[in-house]
């Protein structure tokens, strides 16, 4: 499975200006900072799950030990966590009131993979060696559509802004295009030899930004399908994380050592030109999200936490 | 209503279905296909991994001269959950070198192999190393057939320290691995100036 970028970014500590200090409610050394900045999902030591307020440090736990989630992610207006089990299982929960939860099971197969829709109705998920779905968030959630590839399951997607259009790369090494109107596969790429493990759209909609164990971004046009860029390879890395910084023409790019040995590393790129800058640190944070373009980290010492903004 | 096989050859040759040589008694027939169709559990699922690559050369030697590492011989045979070998099999086999790096710019130790008719395949390796975020050594699978579904899995080496020697009990030690089937058992072979492991891995799909 690929490693949470909360969990291993590695950014600069010297560019950083705290945002805020929060009392954790556990011994924790992993959290996942809401899209909007304003709230944490922190995972315990014996892997509860606590929804903790930013601005007054208030928590409330929503995701037990016994029955602790194998991935969770936060929808991107940070009204909801959802989180998949071992067991197919998935649950969505509002991360700012006590509204009831949705639980359902998605399958049989352990949920590797979450993504909420821009809208934050709808949420694919996708398990191990298994196609992914697509399921309406009513009440009682509703199956959309069946993702399948060659073989394996899907391991990211991405939605168009609008949300019409759904981009998935499989385990098979495909990305595929989604008209979500219909789900009609529209587009293939299939020039692919390794697996892509993350994917994004330009905030304007018209790009696809798309990077894997190839090391490199690849950016794609979002209408026709084509590879219209590539920029050049960390070799010996792949990258696991991609997220847009502040303009459209600046990409954060989030890599893990292919031999195991190194700590992860971040690049930012400028995409028109094609150069990169490393973003080192003293000590990997324990969270990162980009937050209205900026990126923000956390780091704690297990009790305490602080959060920065990097310019 | 429901024949046993025996039942259902004495009504086919009886309404002329099948023809038999005088030779080939019915009971022999209906024997020889219970034992064409011995039913076989499929193999155990293992997750793919991030490494996989696409378009790998066919080769049966991966080993190259001077290459570290114990030799390992991998042989086996690709079936269907009846019994029978599946002829138009296609294995995909990778796995790290000596040191436990997995070759991504190139194809060292990975390969497509196409048992054909008699669906069997073997090849020549080296002991994976242990891959830095994993617990045990393994080597990845994938098999596809028409018609059947594909087949990703790994296997592990009975040898491995991490099983203390009892991999049925222990084999739950790396999380990741999802039956103690997918442990085989390794016999070393070869004069004790060249030893090689080998180790034998069936591969049986379930038909789509």
């Amino acid at each position: 499975m690929i490693p949470a970028l909360a969990i291993l970014l590695a950014v600069s500590a010297t560019a950083a200006q705290p945002v805020a200090k929060v009392q954790l409610p556990c011994e924790s050394h992993s959290q996942d900072l809401s899209p909007t900045g304003t709230q944490l999902a922190v995972t315990c030591k014996d892997n509860s799950v606590y929804l903790v307020e930013v601005s007054d440090g208030a928590g409330r736990k929503v995701l037990t030990s016994d029955h602790p989630p194998n991935t969770h992610v936060y929808s991107q207006d940070g009204r909801w966590l959802a989180a998949g089990f071992s067991d197919g299982t998935v649950e969505v929960i509002s991360a700012h009131d006590s509204t009831a939860s949705r639980q359902w099971k998605a399958g049989p197969h352990r949920i590797d993979t979450l993504y909420f829709f821009p809208d934050g109705k709808r949420l694919f998920v996708g398990p191990v060696d298994s196609p992914g779905t697509v399921w309406e968030l009513s009440e009682t959630p509703a199956l959309l559509a069946t993702l399948p590839a060659d073989f394996g399951g899907i391991s990211v997607c991405a939605v168009s802004p609008d949300g019409k259009l759904m981009v998935a790369a499989g385990d098979d090494t495909v990305l595929r295009w989604y008209a979500t109107a219909t789900w009609q596969k529209t587009r293939e790429y299939r020039d692919f030899l390794l697996e892509t493990f993350a994917l994004t759209f330009t905030p304007d909609g018209k790009s696809v930004l798309a990077g894997g164990a190839d090391s490199r971004i690849s950016v794609f046009d979002a209408a026709s399908g084509k590879q219209v860029s590539q920029l050049p390879p960390e070799t010996g890395s792949s990258i696991f994380y991609i997220g847009l910084l502040g303009d459209q023409n600046r990409a954060l790019a989030v890599y893990f050592d292919n031999a195991g040995g190194k700590p992860p590393q971040a690049l930012v790129w400028d995409l028109i030109t094609a150069k990169s800058v490393p973003v080192t640190g003293d000590a990997p944070p324990t969270c990162g999200a980009i937050v209205k373009g900026k990126l923000w980290t956390c780091s704690s010492d297990g009790k305490m936490l602080t959060i920065s903004q990097h310019e | 209503m429901t024949f046993t096989r025996r039942e259902l050859l004495e009504r086919c040759a009886a309404f002329g279905a099948i023809t038999l040589a005088s030779s080939i008694p019915l009971s022999a027939l209906a024997s020889a296909w219970d034992e064409a169709e011995k039913k076989r559990t499929p193999t155990p699922f293992c997750e793919l991994g991030p490494f996989y690559k696409r378009k790998a050369p066919n080769t049966s030697m991966l080993r190259a001269p001077g290459d570290a590492g114990m030799p390992l011989a991998l042989s086996g045979k690709v079936y269907d959950v009846r019994g029978q070998i599946v002829p138009e099999a296609k294995i995909e086999i990778w796995q790290t070198d000596n040191d436990g790096h997995y070759d991504i710019e190139g194809y060292r130790y990975r390969t497509l192999l196409e048992p054909g008719a008699e669906g069997s395949y073997a090849i020549e390796s080296v002991m994976p190393g242990h891959y830095p975020t994993r617990v045990c050594q393994h080597v990845h699978y994938l098999v596809t057939a028409p018609g059947h579904k594909p087949l990703i899995t790994q296997l592990y080496f009975a040898t491995d320290p991490v099983f203390d020697g009892d991999p049925d009990k222990n084999y739950t030690r790396d999380p990741l691995i999802t039956s103690s089937e997918l442990v085989r058992p390794v016999v070393i072979k070869g004069d004790p100036k060249q030893i090689t492991a080998a180790v034998n891995f069936d591969l049986v799909l379930e038909r789509l």
